[in-house]
């Protein structure tokens, strides 16, 4: 979804339909890491791809900007989007975003 | 019977088939069906056109310009409105779409090889929009040339344009054949005209040489507007449809030539074209690792701060050998 991806605060994924799919699990690569920095990943979704809330069966994750993390997804509906946030440090990582869709 | 007649029968015999199959019978294929693809159950090898990168896998090692085509995805129309809309064939089409970037294009591409030389076709049934928005003031009612009167919608400013294309190489000689359909330009202005380019595709490998190194949201097919000529001066109407969540399939037919590497025809709906004038420029270098290659691509392009999409209902390539 996101390839080389400079987080600057805030990103949204672009809106992704996945009204075929029954599950679903996001990766977040931290492709520079940002030892020290706190970020946080709120699995969002949304009734028409415009309007978008948390998912409210998904805790948000905050995690150090290193490695490489998964979320599993279910419960979905029609749209996905992943929100990042970097709560603390000021270096700021470069990201791959993954969303893996299986029926 | 003679062996003219005993071909005509069997001609006669396949369209008879195809023409009682209800998958089928909206299509007008050549003779040899390579691929089928509703996209009912999977994108069926319809995925980003993606940059070449290095023995490392290295981002920086791929062209700025070819990094971002986004990953097509399975769409149900899924509307504010409507709720789900589905598709022409079943519930699921193929969407392509750009991010809110002016400029930024999205592509789906397809990748085959060639088992001869002749007639070669793509169709499809396809459908343009532009995303539709919730809230905002009155400026919302305007964009470009299009103002609310509750006909027109602003949105339909906002698409850019699509294109269907061709990347083949055989005998050592790479080329792409390519048709436009430029809605709107950068301002809203509406266009609706067909065109394509005059020049061949820009390469990962002549950026290797250091003969180019455009910027992300460049276009990749032909980044310079003026390598770019109008089939003709009519203007082409469509079924927009009034507002963006009204889906109205368009069929398009382009046939091309592999023997000759030239265009042959397209068809848009009632409207056909001969393109046997338009070009189809070559590389001049020779291209390793692509012998027999016959990929297509459809891709989209917004000109501005809106995404834009491409849904594609089903495609059929076909050829004559």
């Amino acid at each position: 979804m996101e390839r080389g991806l400079e987080l600057e605060t805030v990103h949204e994924t672009e809106p992704f339909e996945v009204a075929w799919a029954g599950e679903a699990r996001w990766y977040v690569q931290f492709l520079r890491p940002a030892p020290g920095s706190d970020i946080e990943f709120r699995v969002q979704i949304s009734p028409d791809g415009l309007t978008w809330i948390d998912h409210e069966g998904i805790e948000a994750l905050t995690t150090e900007a290193v490695g490489l993390l998964s979320i599993p997804v279910t419960g979905f509906g029609h749209w996905l989007r992943l929100r990042s946030e970097q709560k603390s440090g000021s270096e700021a990582p470069m990201l791959r975003i993954y969303l893996e869709l299986k029926e | 019977m003679t062996t003219p007649d005993v071909a005509s029968t069997a001609a006669d015999l396949r369209d008879a088939i195809r023409s009682s199959d209800l998958r089928l019978s909206k299509f007008n294929p050549l003779p040899r069906i390579l691929t089928f693809d509703d996209f009912n159950n999977g994108p069926h090898g319809w995925v980003e056109l993606g940059g070449n990168y290095n023995g490392r896998g290295d981002l920086d090692s791929m062209d700025e310009h070819f990094r971002d085509f986004r990953p097509p995805m399975l769409s149900n129309q899924n509307f504010f409105d409507v709720g789900t809309h589905g598709g022409m064939t079943g519930t699921y089409s193929l969407k392509l779409a750009t991010r809110q970037a002016p400029g930024h294009t999205a592509t789906a591409i397809r990748r085959l090889t060639m088992s001869g030389r002749g007639l070669l076709q793509i169709e499809a049934y396809l459908a343009w929009k532009g995303e539709a928005n919730l809230g905002g003031g009155e400026e919302a009612n305007t964009y470009g040339d299009i103002s609310w009167d509750a006909n027109s919608h602003p949105t339909e400013a906002q698409f850019g344009a699509f294109t269907v294309a061709t990347d083949l190489s055989h005998d050592g000689i790479r080329y792409h054949n390519v048709m436009r359909f430029q809605n709107a330009d950068e301002n809203g202005r509406i266009i609706q005209k067909w065109k394509y380019p005059t020049v061949a595709e820009p390469t990962p490998h002549e950026r290797f040489e250091g003969k180019h190194d455009y910027g992300r949201y460049t276009d990749f097919t032909a980044p310079n507007p003026e390598d770019w000529t109008y089939l003709n001066d009519e203007r082409q109407e469509a079924c927009y449809n009034e507002v963006p969540t009204k889906v109205n399939w368009h069929y398009l037919r382009f046939l091309i030539d592999t023997t000759t590497r030239s265009n042959v025809e397209l068809q848009f709906n009632n409207d056909t074209y001969d393109l046997r004038d338009v070009p189809v420029p070559p590389y001049s270098e020779k291209y390793e690792s692509l012998e027999s290659l016959l990929n297509f691509y459809f891709s989209v392009r917004t000109l501005g701060p809106h995404r834009n999409f491409l849904f594609l209902d089903s495609v059929v390539i076909s050829a004559d050998w």
